[in-house]
């Protein structure tokens, strides 16, 4: 069965002063249905990037030069690159919803909670205001905000931050997406009501069977989200593979380090491997690796070429000329 | 190299070794509340720190954790003598610096040094590295002109694993991990024995994370230093610090050996941030149980009646909303603020 959405060879670049910056190189991945493909990376690797390319939210001086994004979810064949405007506004809100980080920023101060709800329904389904005004508390109640019928007249401000993250979720969900982009969704919470957040995520996303793609840099909350895991470094995608395969059996170098380099609540650990050398400079940069600079198993080659994304287990993607092999990591 | 740097550090090392170098009992500051606009009525106070006591060995570090609002960053800066104490006494070295001077602070200032969590927020823009390092080793008449100065910030640097080279650039110049190396070399520069590390790691990168922390405890082993470290991440307080103290609305809930406090939470509380702490690896995180609070933390203007937590806790008993628990030893080396601890006993 085809997938959900097919992301092939997408490149977007930013066109600065400076130079071209390369935010996102040549990214490739699928997602299907009921599946949850988390992304993982440091600053600048070009994970929102990407996303924000699916979005099309993409502004001057950004442009997505290349790629197609294909979405099965209306029943055909579409290219999202290649839709107008109009046709954008029927698919953002409707076929594909996004989470931002902050949900400060992304409600609107001066509307209460129910007016942004019921915008977005009335925006994308034939209803009239009772309905939508049903709905939306319908909606509250599925993100287990207490009394919703009250909540529906408050302003964000009177909200904690984990209950903004509910309404933003109960927002996004409100139509019915078949795609889901959640971007640091729990990144500016404390831990325990990020616990509750990703919690209420797991439910909901077992319950609609949304494809979702849950973007972080934390690797411990992507191990509790994620069935497939990309890793990006640089703008480009360095590792793709089912998720514990990139935990127990990391390929790349990169990964391998990354993973040695994080310290664990449950064990006692005796040192953490530090990756020497600093994040790459994204601009201008040479068509070689870009972890080869910071990389202990860098060969020649390595800063001449750029290794080609290989599948070198079923469904285990590498881009690396000299990968990690058979070495478990425990 | 470290004896040219840090000459007194490493001197006092050797003469006493587990010694109490922080003594804090029972710290209070609390923040005035004031109605009125004319006529000021004082209505209440946010209580940020509330009783808190505890004592941190020389070359030991003492975390202090919790969530945001939980008094952990108020502790320290009052420490510190950034802000002033309610109440409480202070004991650094010996000497009860809560009700000091300006003028009879001074020497402790050099002692105690702290690194933010934002670089980029606690370097001038306007002064390059040298003269960013330079400055407190002449405040403090570390040195005696501005050559030997240049050569310790030189010394700093290499400590830090940067270049001489270095010097003449300004903040801007340098990537977040670099920033975060420049504050800690400016840390060092006046000799202190004590660190207070505000979540120095979080505005990091996870590549980097691990760079920096290794870095503390270089400089922990060969100057001896003593750090006071504040971070809401669990896995790094576990990897880095001797001492835990779990905060909870301005008062310490569970204190004690990192270890045993993690490995044997007794708190509602600890066990739910434990269990809240993601783990990097999918095969454990999915198997999990977890204990998932509900709520959110209550206002500290109006603080819930008996122990804080009990809106919240899974467990709570009837003396819950009553009475505030006392402190109580469940080991030599961990204590705990809760009423099941006597329940345990029974």
């Amino acid at each position: 069965m085809a997938s959900l959405l097919s992301v092939r060879n997408l490149s977007t670049y930013f066109y600065l002063e400076e130079g071209v910056l390369k935010a996102v190189n040549d990214v490739s991945f699928e997602l299907s249905e009921n599946e949850v493909l988390g992304i993982v990376g440091e600053t600048g690797s070009g994970k929102s990037i990407t996303v924000r390319s699916i979005m099309r939210l993409i502004h001057y001086p950004g442009k997505i030069v290349s790629g197609q994004i294909i979405y099965r979810g209306r029943g055909k064949e579409e290219d999202i690159l290649k839709l107008d405007e109009e046709e954008m506004t029927r698919i953002r809100g409707k076929e594909i919803s996004m989470i931002f980080q902050d949900p400060l920023t992304s409600l609107n101060p001066l509307y209460t909670i129910g007016d942004q709800l019921m915008e977005t329904i009335m925006q994308h389904q034939d209803v009239d205001r009772a309905t939508a005004w049903k709905l939306a508390v319908e909606m509250l109640k599925k993100v287990q905000i207490p009394e919703p019928e009250k909540r529906m007249n408050s302003y964000p401000f009177e909200f904690s931050g984990g209950m903004k993250q509910r309404v933003v979720i109960a927002i996004a969900l409100s139509c019915n997406p078949k795609v889901l982009i959640a971007d640091e969704p729990t990144t500016a919470l404390d831990v325990t009501i990020q616990a509750q957040v990703l919690e209420l995520m797991k439910e909901l996303q077992r319950e609609l069977k949304t494809g979702t793609i849950f973007i972080t840099h934390d690797l411990g909350v992507i191990s509790a989200m994620a069935d497939r895991v990309m890793v990006m470094y640089g703008g480009r995608q360095m590792e793709l593979a089912p998720a514990e395969d990139v935990f127990h059996k990391p390929m790349h170098p990169y990964t391998h380090m990354l993973l040695k380099s994080i310290p664990r609540v449950d064990i006692k650990q005796e040192k953490l491997e530090s990756i020497p050398g600093q994040p790459p400079r994204m601009i201008d940069v040479p068509e070689v690796c870009p972890f080869a600079p910071r990389c202990p198993r860098r060969l020649d080659k390595c800063s001449k070429e750029l290794p080609p994304l290989e599948e070198l287990e079923p469904g285990h993607y590498v881009r690396c000329f000299n990968p990690v092999l058979g070495g478990d990591k425990k | 190299m470290s004896d040219k740097i840090n000459g007194t550090a490493t001197t006092k090392e050797t003469s006493v070794q587990s010694d109490v170098v922080i003594r804090v009992k029972n710290l209070k500051k609390y923040f005035p509340i004031y109605k009125g606009f004319l006529i000021k009525k004082h209505v209440g106070d946010v209580k940020a720190v509330d009783d808190v006591s505890f004592e941190v060995r020389r070359g030991e570090t003492f975390a202090l954790v919790g969530e945001s609002g939980c008094g952990k960053t108020t502790t320290a800066r009052t420490m510190l003598r950034l802000i002033d104490p309610t109440d409480g006494v202070i004991e650094i070295l010996g000497t009860d610096i809560s009700r000091l001077s300006r003028e009879e602070l001074l020497p402790f200032r050099r002692k105690m040094q702290i690194v933010f969590q934002n670089p980029i927020g606690s370097l001038n823009p306007r002064m390059t590295v040298g003269q960013i390092l330079t400055e407190p080793m002449l405040f403090h008449k570390i040195v005696k002109d501005q050559q030997e100065a240049n050569e310790r910030a030189i010394e700093l640097l290499r400590m830090v694993g940067m270049k001489p080279y270095h010097m003449d650039r300004y903040p801007h110049q340098f990537s977040g991990g670099q920033k975060q190396r420049i504050a800690i070399a400016r840390a060092l520069s006046v000799n202190p024995e004590i660190l207070y590390l505000d979540e120095p790691t979080s505005a990091l990168d996870v590549s980097v994370q691990a760079q920096i922390v290794n870095l503390f405890l270089k400089f922990q082993e060969e100057l001896g230093l003593t750090y006071i470290f504040i971070s809401h991440n669990l896995a790094l307080v576990r990897f880095i610090s001797h001492h835990v103290a779990i905060m909870y609305l301005g008062r310490i809930v569970e204190m004690g050996e990192v270890n045993e406090v993690f490995d044997n939470p007794i708190h509602p509380y600890t066990k739910a941030l434990l269990s809240a702490s993601p783990i990097p690896d999918p095969a454990i995180e999915k198997k999990r149980s977890r204990l998932i609070l509900t709520g959110n933390v209550p206002s500290p203007i109006a603080r819930p009646s008996g122990c804080f937590f009990h809106p919240r806790c899974p467990f709570k008993m009837d003396i819950c909303d009553k009475e505030y628990p006392q402190m109580k030893s469940v080991s030599p080396n961990h204590q705990v603020a809760c009423h099941l601890v006597d329940k345990r006993e029974v």
